[in-house]
Parts: C-alpha cells; structure tokens; sequence
C-alpha cells in the first residue's frame, strides 16, 4: 500500500493537535507520521500528515479531516513523477 | 460597546443570538451567569438532572427546528450532559450546551469539580470551546450557535472557565462569523442535479430512500412534489417517520431491522436508491455486502463525509436538501419528458408485498393488554398533529410502526445512539417548543425509571406532558433477543415494574395524575382521560403482556433478504414476482 501524504493546514488553536489525532484514533485510521509547524500566518499551522491509505479509505479520511471546523485545507501531496492519483472511490466490500 | 462581566456578556450574547428558553441546573463554576440569567428575557427552565436538560434541548429542537440550549455547571454537570450531547451528535440535533468550567489557574490542577469537558465531548460534538478570556465569550457564542444550525446540524459545547464569567469586559456582539474551515456547500452542482435525473429516468426500479435530513433541511413539501412527479414507492427511516405523510399511497413505511417487508424489500430489489439525507445505518442496511446489490445509488445530503462513507454513490449530490429537491423537480420534468419509465410493474410488485404483508400484531391468547394495540388507539385517538416522543426498545419500534405520522417534527426519538431514558425530558423540550400540541411521551418501563424525575420540572413549570408507560415489566428489547437468541434465559432483564415502583403512585408523588389500564375495554377511556388533563402532566401506566415481539425482524449482522414475519417465519417469496 502506497504511503500518501497530506498537508494540512488548521488554525492555529489550542486543542487542535488532540482533535486531528483523535479523529485518525476514532475511526481507526493509523499515522506514520506527523509534523507540525507555522506558516508565514501566525494564525494558521500547517500539519504534514503521513498515511498508509488509499481508495476509499484515504477518501474517506480527507472528509471527516474536513468536517474538523479548525481544519482549513487538506491537500494531498503527490510523490514527484508520478501520475495524478485516480481514487479508486469503491469501498472496500465491493472490490 | 458596554462594560459588563463576562457572565452577563454570556447572557447578553445568547439574548443576541435569538434564545429564548434553556434548560439547566446551577453549580459552583457556572454560577456567576446565573446572575444574569435571574434578570434576563430568556425563561430558564430548572430541571432535576443535567441528563434532562440535554435531552429537553433536543426536544425542543427537534419541535422548533431551532437551536436547543442547555446549562450546567462543570465536572459532573458537564459530564452529565455528555449522553444528551452524543445522541443530539448520533442524530444531528441543534444543540448548544454552556457549561462552566473551573478558574483558568485551577484548569489542570484536578480542582474540585473539575473535569475536562472539552475533552471529553471533542469525539462527537460538532465543535467545542474551552473560554478563558471573557473577551471571547460574544464571538464563541455566535459561533457555536453557527455551528450548530447550519449545514448538518449538531451539538457544540462552549466551557467557559469562571474567572471570565466573574472578569469585566466589553460587550461586543456581532451574528456574523468567521471560519475559513467550516463552509458547508448548501447549493448542489448543478451538473449533480443533471446526472442525478437522467439515471432516474434510467430507472425501473427506482425508491425513495428517505432519512432525517428531509425533516432537518425542512424539505417535506418538496420531497412530496418529487415523489408525485416520479410515481416511485418512498420508504421512511425511523428518523425520517412524518417527512412524508403515512397516508400516501407511495409510502411503504420503515425500512431496516424492524421495517415493514414491503419498505425492506424495495430497497433490496430496486434498481435505483435515491438517497435524501440519509446515511445507509447498519440498521437500514443489515449486512452491508448483500444490501440492494442491484441498485445504482444517488446519494443527497450536506455532509460530504456521508457519501460513499457505508456505500458507493453513483451520483453524489452535495447540498442543502431543501435546494437539492428544488433543483431536482424542475429537471426531473425535463428528463422524464424526453424519457419516462414505465413504473407501473414495480409498483404492482410493492404494493402487493404491502397488502401480503402489512403490519401487525396478535392479540394475547390470555386477555391480557397488547402493547401494540395500546400504541395504536393512542396515534388513533391523538390525531396527526400530535407529538410523540418515545424512548429506546420495542416500544420505540411500536411507536415509530403502529402511530400514523402524517407531518414532519412530530416524531421524536434517539434513532443514532439509542438513548433509553430520552422519552420524557424529550417531551418535556418537546412542549416547551410547541405548547399547543398534544405531547406524548410513549415509554417503557425501563426507560421511564432512567429519566422520569423531570416530571417534578414538568409539574412545577406548567409543561403537561402525558406520558403512556408500555410497563411489559422487563427491558423488553434486550428479552425479545434472549427469547431469539439466547435460549430464553432471561439473565436480568426482569424489572418486576407492575410491583415495584407504583408508577400512579410515583406520578401523583411528582405533581402529576397517575393513571392505570390493563384491559383493553378500559384503554379508550383511559387515553380519553388523559387528552382531557391540560393543566397537570399525566402518566398512565398501560400494564401489558410481557411476551409480545417486535416484527418483523432482519436479525443484526443478517442480510435483509432474510427478513421474518414472526419467529421462524419468512414471507412467501415464491408468491411474488419479484
């Protein structure tokens, strides 16, 4: 399974480290790894989030990531190279 | 701009933001606003349990469609309003819960009656505050309320600590928000409508699977302008009861584990599910990988995160649902004037599954009262602008089957989290909201020994209730499984309710009129009786046999193809041309 990174951009609040980990241990997604650090806006944080995801599970882990009200932006970071990614959107039972 | 504590700035700012009624309880952090709460516009109800608050918060807006508020103090006032808050989250209610919290300094000391509330509810609530500078109060206050009534609705905390209560600060509201992340998409695409009725009028098979997002985004006439163009059979969710009226032809009912066979069975056989805010719940789907394997699916809703969640969309369409049917009828027009299906087969199909298998009961062979005739005469003898509430088993079930919901924001229960005990704080909210209407709390035993002390809030603030316990003596939901499943060993669920408590007696202790039936020739009377009590709440204790059933049934974890009509008993699949 391919590893995807997401770059994700909050506010810059308290307690917003505990939501984004609480939501990966919620719904029982797995981190591999994580950074946080300031943007050029003292307001806004920017958080590298790496995940062993994909298709439909990745899909679904940008959208509850978004429902987050402090989450501002998730953009997946494509690895140089390579094709834009085609989300496969089946979930995972009708494979 | 005006100087005030942060406690009349918490006032001033849900004055401002159009509350005007909350439920709640006073305690030591919280206490400071409730100063201002003396002397404001807003009408405090005084509950007896933080439990309470929370769940009449929802009542009431579940009946108002407004935003429902709640208060405690914090610790264990906090923490009682957790269950209420993760059911309102469970079935998207709008909630705004304000709690205090300890002194700033005091925050992570384990001071007394301290408890870490944000915390504790950031799982599921939508959005949660923790406020320690009283300057924030009017700005978090606007938010939360925000928050909580746009996109899909949902409870929001904000724990203000106690030194911003008690600080001086200036007053500065405005209704106006900003959250660069929180922009929910209420306009649907315009090419998602265009797709979403050409692969209806692909269809030959075509349901309406409706849930409670119809009810919330205030879109029932819509829906029903939809489903009249289309002609397609409609099935309502348990949260979805009363978004389309019983009565029409098209409705086949519930779906799910305790659907009728006609509404399971349409969404197993049909070509097309067109999904309106409703999120494919494991208890409407059974097992996931043998629902409706034949059917395309459009998905409505407003949180993006429920499309292709439980189940691929086909044509996901993303918005407000009162817009989404709007956008729908006018191309649906034009779609099915360029190609019409013929529906008529599928709908013979439905309608003779319908009258094989509609819903039903039989009566104790020894005389004794039939839970499901009592809930019957009282849907009959109310009317369809009344309002039930019920509480979480098979009377919930009952209620949502054998009551005839024929308007929206008359059905209320904890669909998502199942909530025994939300009966009657709900219908207390319930009244608040809509002090005209008839309000019945339909509950069980069980549920009514979790949560019935609001009747003292109901009695001593003029909020008559009637509440119709379905006192079969035991937690009958969890019995029927052990009859079903566990070899009838009925390890505790014996409540022994018809000795002990004396459920009149209780009711009469608490200010209300206690009421008592067990026999069948008595329950019009008695139910006629209660209708006529205005100025009091009423409990009648409706003492039924012990060993009725909830059917049909789609066992949990079974494929819905495996539904029964009674114990051992599938419906004569070789009899119908499916």
């Amino acid at each position: 399974m391919a590893q995807h990174t997401l770059e994700v951009l909050v506010e810059n609040s308290p307690g917003v480290l505990a939501r984004v980990a609480g939501l990966f241990a919620r719904r029982a997604y797995n981190i591999e790894r994580l950074s946080v650090g300031p943007t050029a806006n003292p307001t806004i944080s920017q958080m590298d989030i790496v995940v062993n995801l994909e298709g439909h599970a990745l899909e679904q882990v940008i959208a509850q990531l978004d429902k987050l009200i402090n989450v501002i932006s998730i953009e997946e970071i494509l690895p140089n190279k390579a094709a834009p990614a085609v989300h496969d959107t089946q979930p995972d039972y009708q494979n | 701009m005006s100087q005030m504590t942060g406690a009349s700035s918490l006032v001033a700012s849900l004055e401002a933001a159009g509350v005007d009624v909350m439920f709640g309880i006073p305690g030591g952090a919280i206490l400071p606003a409730y100063d201002p709460i003396f002397s404001s516009s807003i009408r405090h109800i005084l509950v007896r349990h933080e439990q309470g608050a929370g769940h009449a918060a929802t009542g009431y807006a579940q009946v108002t469609g407004r935003v429902g508020v709640c208060i405690a103090t914090s610790g264990p006032g906090a923490t009682n309003l957790v269950t209420p808050l993760a059911d309102a989250a469970m079935d998207s209610v709008p909630v705004v819960a304000i709690t205090g919290q300890v002194p700033s300094v005091a925050i992570g000391t384990d001071a007394f009656q301290e408890a870490d509330i944000r915390g504790i509810t950031m799982p599921f609530a939508k959005h949660n505050y923790l406020i320690t500078n009283p300057a924030d109060i009017p700005r978090a206050i606007a938010e939360a309320f925000h928050i909580a009534s746009t996109g899909r609705p949902g409870p929001v905390l904000v724990d203000i600590a106690k030194d911003a209560l008690q600080a001086m600060t200036d007053f500065n509201y405005s209704p106006s928000v900003n959250l660069p992340g929180y922009k929910p998409k209420l306009i649907p695409d315009n090419q998602s409508i265009i797709d979403a009725a050409a692969l209806i009028t692909q269809s030959s098979k075509p349901v309406f699977y409706v849930g409670g997002g119809v009810i919330k985004a205030n879109a029932s006439r819509e829906l029903l302008e939809l489903a009249q163009l289309l002609g397609a059979p409609v099935v309502t969710t348990l949260m979805a009861r009363g978004a389309f009226p019983d009565s029409h032809p098209l409705n086949l009912g519930m779906p799910g584990m305790h659907g009728t066979v006609a509404a399971v069975t349409a969404l197993q056989k049909a070509d097309l599910l067109i999904t309106l805010g409703a999120r494919f719940d494991d208890r409407v789907t059974g097992k996931l990988s043998t629902f409706a394997v034949n059917a395309k699916v459009i998905h409505a809703d407003v949180d993006p995160a429920e499309i292709g969640k439980n189940r691929f969309a086909d044509v996901a369409v993303l918005g407000d649902l009162k817009n989404t049917i709007s956008a729908l009828i006018p191309a649906l027009k034009n779609a099915l004037g360029k190609n019409q299906p013929d529906l008529t087969p599928w709908l013979n199909q439905m309608n003779s599954l319908r009258a094989s298998y509609p819903l039903g009961y039989d009566k104790p062979s020894d005389g004794s009262l039939s839970p499901q005739y009592v809930i019957e005469r009282l849907g009959k003898i109310s009317g369809p602008e009344a309002i039930f509430a019920a509480g979480v088993g098979q009377h919930q079930m009952w209620a949502s089957q054998f009551v005839s919901y024929e308007n929206p924001r008359t059905w209320l229960n904890s669909g998502g989290l199942g909530t025994m005990g939300y009966a009657v704080p709900a219908a207390m909210g319930a009244k608040v909201g809509a002090p005209d209407t008839t309000v019945w709390a339909i509950d069980g035993d069980g549920c009514f020994q979790m949560t019935n002390q609001e009747l003292v809030t109901c009695a001593l603030n003029n909020i008559p209730i009637k509440v119709a316990i379905i006192n079969n003596e035991s937690l009958g939901m969890v019995r029927q499984w052990q009859t079903l499943f566990y070899e009838g060993r009925y390890s505790n669920t014996s409540l022994e309710s018809k000795r002990v408590p004396n459920f009149p007696m209780l009711a009469e202790a608490m200010g209300c009129v206690g009421l008592s039936c067990e026999r069948e020739e008595d329950v019009d009377a008695t139910i006629e009786k209660a209708m006529g009590i205005n100025d009091q709440p009423v409990v009648i204790d409706f003492r039924v046999h012990r060993d009725a059933m909830v059917w049909p049934m789609v066992a949990a974890g079974a494929s819905n193809d495996d539904i029964k009509i009674a114990r051992e008993t599938a419906p004569d699949w070789d009899s119908q041309e499916l």
